[in-house]
C-alpha cells in the first residue's frame, strides 16, 4: 500500500501532498541528502545508471523529476511490499500535475499553490492504477461479487475531498443484473416474508432455481445449489404448476404435514427455509416480479445512464469518463513518448547557400547567447570537455560520469547573452567539479581532538585518546604522512602515540624509529607535545597490537599509573594515537578482509585512506574496495555508512595540473578529501581548497 | 498633377508660418519624447528591490520561514537543493524605517515597503550559494541568520553552526577590511534568529548568544593553528597574513559580537518560532521589527 505521495520543488516547498499514513520527515529528507544533493550510489555496486529508488529504514522511496520546472515527485511505499505500478503512477502524475498548474509554473518565485484541483486527478489514478491486491481495508468492498465501490464510502481519513456524487441507491438493481443474474432480491417480492430475510448480497433464493437451472455462468452459491437440491428431493418438481407449488407450500405453512428436514451435502440442516424460499403464492412468476418491481423503481427515480457518467472497468470499477479518458489515454501511450522534443526542422536537401546561412547563424547565436541547447549542440564540446577531464587524470568512469550530469543539466536550457555554448559547459563543469569535491561537512582535527580528550559531559563521558588509522595500497606514502600529521599534532602540544601496525614488511617499524626520532628532537625545540613509539616487533596480529596500544595510551595498564604532563584529559597517557598498518593490495580479499577485524578491536575515531596523486584508474577500484571493508559489529558501514573519513592524497607535488585522482576517489565513494601531501618533509602537508583544485583541473 | 501636387501643397503648409502648423509642431515636439520614453521603459522596474538574505545550518527552519513571510502561513518543506526567492512584504502592524519620521498618530494609509527575501540551502556541499550571494554586489540590505535553538544545545549541533557563523561572520569582516576603494561598502547587519523556541529543549536567546560566542570563539582559534591551505599563493594581493583571518579583535581571548561592531556588522540575537505548537501561529513580530529597522 502507498504509504504517501509528495510533490516539492527543488528549493524544499512541499507543494502537494498526499499521505494515507504518517511518514517521518526525515525520510524525505534523507532522499534528498543522499541522492540528490551528495549523489551517494554505494548501494547500487553499478553506477552506470542513475539509481531509481532508495531506501531507508523501512520505506522504499521512488522518485521522478521535471528539470526545467524545477518540480520532483516522491512516492513511499513500506520495503515489503513490491508495488510495480508506483514507477507509472509517478510519470502519470508528472505529466498530469503540470499539465493541471501550468500558468503557475510559469511565473517565477512559485511558493504556494492551491492543492484541491489536483486532488480528484490523483484519486482518480490511484484506484485505476492500484490493482486491489494491494487496496487498503478501510475501504469497504465486501459488498460481494459485484465489487461496486460508491465512492462515499471509500473516503479515508486524510481525504477530504469527495469527488464524485454517490450514485443513488436506486440504480442498484440496474446494475446487479449483468453481473450476477442468479441474484434474487428478495425486496422485490411483493410476497416476501420479512422475517428471515437474507442480505441482499446473498445471491440465491429457491424461487431462482428456475434461473439457476438455465444459467450459471458459474456462481451457483450454496444456497442456490440447497434450493435446487431441496426442490430436487421435493416430490413435485420445478416444472410442475404453480398451484401444486402452492399448495405444498400452503400446507407445509399451516404445518398440517410434518415439515421435512433438508439435509445439504455438507450435513448440515437446512433450517427454516420453506417459508423464505416460497415464493409461488404470489401468483406473478419472480423474474415477472421482479421486472414490475424494477420498472416501477426505475419509474420513480429518473434513470442514469451510467453509460453516458462513465466506464465500468473489467474489475467492475465504475469510474467517471472525464477523468478516465484522460488517464487511459495517458497511460496506453507513455509520457516519453509524447515529451520527446521536437526534432530540429533540418532542411531536406541542404544546398550551399543554406548551409551557409545556417552555419553563420548558429556561428551569431553562439557568440551572442540566448541560444536554447540541444544535445547536437553539446555533444562536441563535450567530447572535448570529457578529453580534457581524461588528461588530466580523472578515471573514465569519473569524467563520465561528469559528462553525464553536466548534460544533464544543460539540456534545453538557454544560454546567457553573450556567453558562448563553450563558456556555458565550462562554467556548468565547475559548478559540477565543486559540488563534488566540496564536503559535506568540513574535518576541523584540532577541535575534534581537544573535544574528545577533554570531554566530562555526555554520553561518552571518560575521555579517551583520539584513534587515527591510515590504510592503503602498498608504497603510497603511509608512514611518511602519518609522520606529517604527527608533527602537525606535536606542533599543537598534543602526546601523540605513533604506533607500528606494520607487521609484515621488512625495516618498517625501523623507519617509524627514526621518524619518532626525528620528531621528538623537534618537539624539544618548540611546540610542547611529546611523541613515543608502540611497537610490538614483526608477525604479529595487527589488530591485537593496536587494542593493546589503544589501552596503553588510554593508561590502563598497572604499571603506569602516574598521567603524562601536557595539555588533555586527566589519566590519559597520550592524546592521539596514530596506528600505522600495512600496505596491501586492494584486490587481496585475505588481507582486505583483516581490516574489518581491525576496526573493530581498535575502533578508530578516524581512518584516512592515502593515496598517491599519480595513480590512473586503479584509484577507483582501490577506493571502492578499501571502503567497503571498515564494517562495524552490526554490519552497517562506519561513518553513517560511507567507510573510511578522508582521503590523504599524496605525492601532489608531483603531477603539477594532473590532480585528477582527487576527482576519482571521491567519485567513487563519496569520501571526502582532507589533506593532500606535497612534498617529503614533515611541514609539507596541506588541507584541499577546493577552488584551488577546480582551477587546477579547469585550466 | 494631382499626385504631386498633394504633397507639395502638404510641405508648403508645414513650413508656413500659419497658426495650425505652429500648433501641431507644438503638440508633436513635446509628445514625443514623452511617447518614446514610455515606449522604452515599459518592462523596466520602478526600483531595485532591497535584498535580505537568508542563510543558517541545515534543517534550521529557513525555508519555513521564507513561506510564513511570503504567504503568511507556513507550508510542509523538506531539505533545500536549490535558492529561493519571494517578494515579500512588511505587515501593516510593523512600522518601518521609512516611518521614522512619522507622527504615532498618522492616519494616512501608506502602503507597506517591499522586498525580495532569498533562501539559500544549508547543505554543506550547497553553501557556496550563500557565501557567493554575499560577495556579489546586489542591494542587500540585511542577512539573517537562521539558527535551530534546539539542535545548539547538542555539542554537533553547535559545533556546525558555530562554524558556519563565524566563515559568514569572516566574510564580511574581509568585505569590509579588504575593500579597494576608499568609501566602505555599505554595512550589512545581521539578526541571528533562534527559531524553533517553541519546541521543549530550546534555550532562550541570550543563551544561544553567548554559547555562539564561546564556540566561535574555539573555531577561529583552531583555524589559526590549523593548517595551510593548499590554494596559499593563488591570490596575488600577498599572503593573508594571521590578522586578516582572525575574526573581531585580534589576539582576544573570548569573542563577542560586540567585537565586529568596528567591521560595520551590527549582531543581533533574537528568538521566535516560526511555527506554533499545535492551533498557535508562531512568533515572528520582532523579526519583522528588525527587517523594517533596516530595510
Amino acid at each position: 500500500m502507498l504509504d504517501g505521495v509528495e510533490i516539492l520543488t527543488t528549493s524544499g516547498i512541499v507543494l502537494w501532498r498526499r499521505h494515507y499514513a504518517p511518514i517521518p520527515r526525515s525520510v524525505v529528507n534523507s532522499l534528498v541528502a543522499d541522492v540528490f544533493i551528495e549523489d551517494r550510489r554505494l548501494q547500487t555496486g553499478d553506477t552506470q545508471q542513475p539509481p531509481t529508488s532508495y531506501r531507508k529504514d523501512k520505506y522504499t522511496l521512488k522518485w521522478t523529476r521535471a528539470k526545467d520546472v524545477g518540480l520532483v515527485f516522491v512516492a513511499v511505499y513500506q520495503s515489503l511490499l513490491h508495488l510495480s505500478w508506483v514507477d507509472t503512477l509517478l510519470t502519470a502524475v508528472k505529466t498530469l500535475f503540470l499539465k493541471e498548474y501550468a500558468p503557475e509554473l510559469a511565473k517565477p518565485h512559485l511558493t504556494k499553490l492551491d492543492p484541491a484541483r489536483f486532488d480528484p486527478t490523483f484519486d482518480a489514478l490511484v484506484r485505476k492504477l492500484d490493482t486491489g491486491s494491494t487496496r487498503r481495508p478501510s475501504v469497504p468492498d465486501s459488498e460481494g461479487p459485484g465489487e461496486l465501490t460508491p465512492p462515499s464510502s471509500s473516503a479515508s481519513a486524510t481525504e477530504e475531498a469527495v469527488d464524485e456524487p454517490p450514485p443513488p441507491p436506486p440504480p442498484q438493481p440496474l446494475f446487479r443484473k449483468p453481473t450476477a443474474p442468479a441474484s434474487q432480491r428478495d425486496d422485490t417480492s411483493t410476497d416476501a416474508t420479512p422475517v428471515p430475510t437474507p442480505d441482499t448480497s446473498r445471491p440465491s433464493t429457491p424461487a431462482s432455481h428456475l434461473l439457476t437451472a438455465k444459467s450459471g455462468p458459474g456462481k451457483a452459491s450454496r444456497r442456490a445449489r440447497k434450493a435446487q437440491q431441496s426442490f430436487g428431493n421435493s416430490s413435485a418438481p420445478a416444472s410442475s404448476g404453480d398451484e401444486s407449488a402452492t399448495g405444498r407450500a400452503q400446507a407445509g405453512k399451516t404445518g398440517t404435514a410434518k415439515a421435512k428436514r433438508r439435509w445439504d451435502a455438507d450435513g448440515f440442516a437446512v433450517e427454516g427455509e420453506e417459508e423464505v424460499l416460497d415464493y409461488s403464492t404470489a401468483g406473478a412468476t419472480p423474474s415477472q416480479a421482479d421486472n414490475a418491481a424494477g420498472q416501477r423503481e426505475a419509474a420513480d427515480v429518473p434513470a442514469v445512464d451510467s453509460a453516458q457518467m462513465g466506464t465500468r472497468t473489467p474489475k467492475g470499477h465504475f469510474i467517471l469518463k472525464d477523468l478516465d479518458d484522460d488517464i487511459s489515454a495517458l497511460l496506453a501511450n507513455p509520457p516519453h513518448q509524447q515529451n520527446h522534443p521536437p526534432t530540429q526542422t533540418t532542411p531536406s536537401d541542404p544546398t550551399l547557400l543554406t548551409t551557409a546561412t545556417t552555419k553563420l547563424t548558429s556561428l551569431f547565436q553562439n557568440i551572442l547567447g540566448n541560444k536554447s541547447l540541444t544535445a547536437t549542440d553539446l555533444r562536441l564540446p563535450l567530447a572535448q570537455m570529457r578529453t580534457h577531464l581524461l588528461a588530466k587524470n580523472v578515471a573514465r568512469e569519473a569524467a563520465d560520469r561528469l559528462c553525464a550530469a553536466v548534460e544533464e543539466d544543460l539540456l534545453n536550457r538557454k544560454t546567457a547573452s553573450f556567453t558562448t555554448v563553450d563558456a556555458t559547459l565550462r562554467q556548468a563543469m565547475s559548478s559540477a567539479l565543486t559540488k563534488i569535491l566540496t564536503p559535506s561537512s568540513s574535518l576541523d582535527l584540532l577541535r575534534d581532538v581537544t573535544a574528545t580528550t577533554t570531554t566530562t559531559t555526555g554520553a561518552g563521558a571518560r575521555p579517551r585518546p583520539y584513534v587515527i588509522s591510515i590504510v592503503g595500497v602498498n608504497g603510497v606514502g603511509k608512514s611518511t604522512n602519518l609522520s606529517k600529521l604527527a608533527y602537525f599534532l606535536l606542533q599543537n602540544g598534543f602526546r601523540v602515540l605513533v604506533v607500528a601496525g606494520d607487521t609484515f614488511r621488512a625495516g618498517a617499524v625501523e623507519q617509524l624509529r627514526v621518524h619518532v626520532g626525528n620528531l621528538s628532537a623537534l618537539a624539544r625545540r618548540g611546540g610542547g607535545g611529546s611523541i613515543s613509539l608502540f611497537e610490538r616487533g614483526y608477525g604479529k596480529d595487527a589488530a591485537a597490537v593496536a587494542r593493546e596500544a589503544v589501552g596503553f595510551a588510554a593508561g590502563g595498564t598497572t604499571t603506569t599509573a602516574n598521567a603524562g604532563g601536557g595539555a588533555g584529559g586527566v589519566g590519559l597517557l597520550f592524546d592521539v594515537v596514530l596506528i600505522d598498518t600495512a600496505g596491501r593490495r586492494h584486490n587481496d580479499a585475505r588481507l582486505m578482509g583483516s581490516l574489518a577485524k581491525f576496526s573493530q578491536w581498535a575502533h578508530p575515531d578516524k581512518v584516512f585512506m592515502v593515496g598517491e596523486a599519480l595513480v590512473g584508474t586503479d584509484s577507483v577500484a582501490q577506493a571502492r574496495n578499501f571502503a567497503k571493508e571498515f564494517v562495524d559489529g552490526t554490519g552497517r558501514l562506519r561513518n553513517n555508512g560511507i567507510g573510511m573519513d578522508g582521503f590523504i592524497i599524496s605525492k601532489c607535488d608531483t603531477v603539477g595540473d594532473m590532480v585528477g585522482t582527487l576527482v576519482s576517489m571521491v567519485h567513487a565513494t563519496g569520501i571526502p578529501v582532507v589533506f593532500l601531501g606535497v612534498g617529503q618533509h614533515y611541514g609539507d602537508l596541506r588541507g584541499l581548497n577546493v577552488g584551488w583544485a577546480v582551477e587546477r583541473l579547469m585550466r | 498633377m494631382a499626385g504631386s501636387d498633394t504633397p507639395n501643397d502638404w510641405l508648403t503648409w508645414a513650413f508656413s508660418p500659419t497658426i495650425s502648423a505652429i500648433l501641431v509642431t507644438l503638440v508633436v515636439s513635446l509628445c514625443l519624447p514623452v511617447l518614446i520614453h514610455y515606449y522604452l521603459y515599459r518592462k523596466a522596474s520602478a526600483k531595485v528591490l532591497p535584498t535580505v538574505l537568508l542563510i543558517g545550518p541545515s534543517g534550521a527552519g529557513k525555508t519555513t520561514l521564507l513561506t510564513l513571510f511570503a504567504n503568511g502561513t507556513p507550508s510542509a518543506t523538506h531539505t533545500s537543493q536549490e535558492p529561493q526567492t519571494a517578494l515579500c512584504q512588511l505587515p501593516s502592524t510593523t512600522s518601518s524605517h521609512e516611518d521614522r519620521y512619522r507622527s504615532e498618530h498618522d492616519t494616512s494609509s501608506r502602503s507597506q515597503p517591499k522586498f525580495l527575501l532569498v533562501d539559500t540551502p544549508g547543505h554543506g556541499k550547497l553553501r557556496h550559494h550563500a557565501l557567493s550571494s554575499l560577495t556579489s554586489p546586489t542591494a542587500l540590505k540585511g542577512l539573517v541568520f537562521v539558527v535551530d535553538s534546539a539542535a545548539v544545545s547538542s555539542a554537533a549541533g553547535l559545533t556546525e553552526t558555530a562554524e558556519y557563523l563565524h566563515d559568514v561572520l569572516l566574510l564580511l569582516q574581509k568585505r569590509h577590511t579588504q575593500s579597494k576603494t576608499s568609501r566602505d561598502p555599505q554595512a550589512i547587519p545581521v539578526l541571528i534568529a533562534a527559531n524553533k523556541q517553541d519546541v521543549f529543549t530550546s534555550l532562550p536567546a541570550s543563551l544561544v548568544k553567548s554559547k555562539l560566542e564561546q564556540e566561535i570563539a574555539k573555531a577561529r582559534q583552531t583555524r589559526s593553528k590549523g593548517l595551510l591551505d593548499s590554494g596559499i599563493g593563488m591570490e596575488d594581493d600577498g599572503g593573508d597574513d594571521e590578522e586578516s583571518n582572525w575574526l573581531g579583535q585580534y589576539g582576544a581571548k573570548e569573542f563577542k559580537f560586540a567585537q565586529m561592531e568596528e567591521h560595520g556588522v551590527e549582531v543581533k540575537v533574537i528568538g521566535g518560532n516560526v511555527r506554533g505548537e499545535g492551533e498557535e501561529k508562531g512568533r515572528v513580530e520582532e523579526w519583522w521589527a528588525w527587517i523594517g529597522e533596516n530595510l
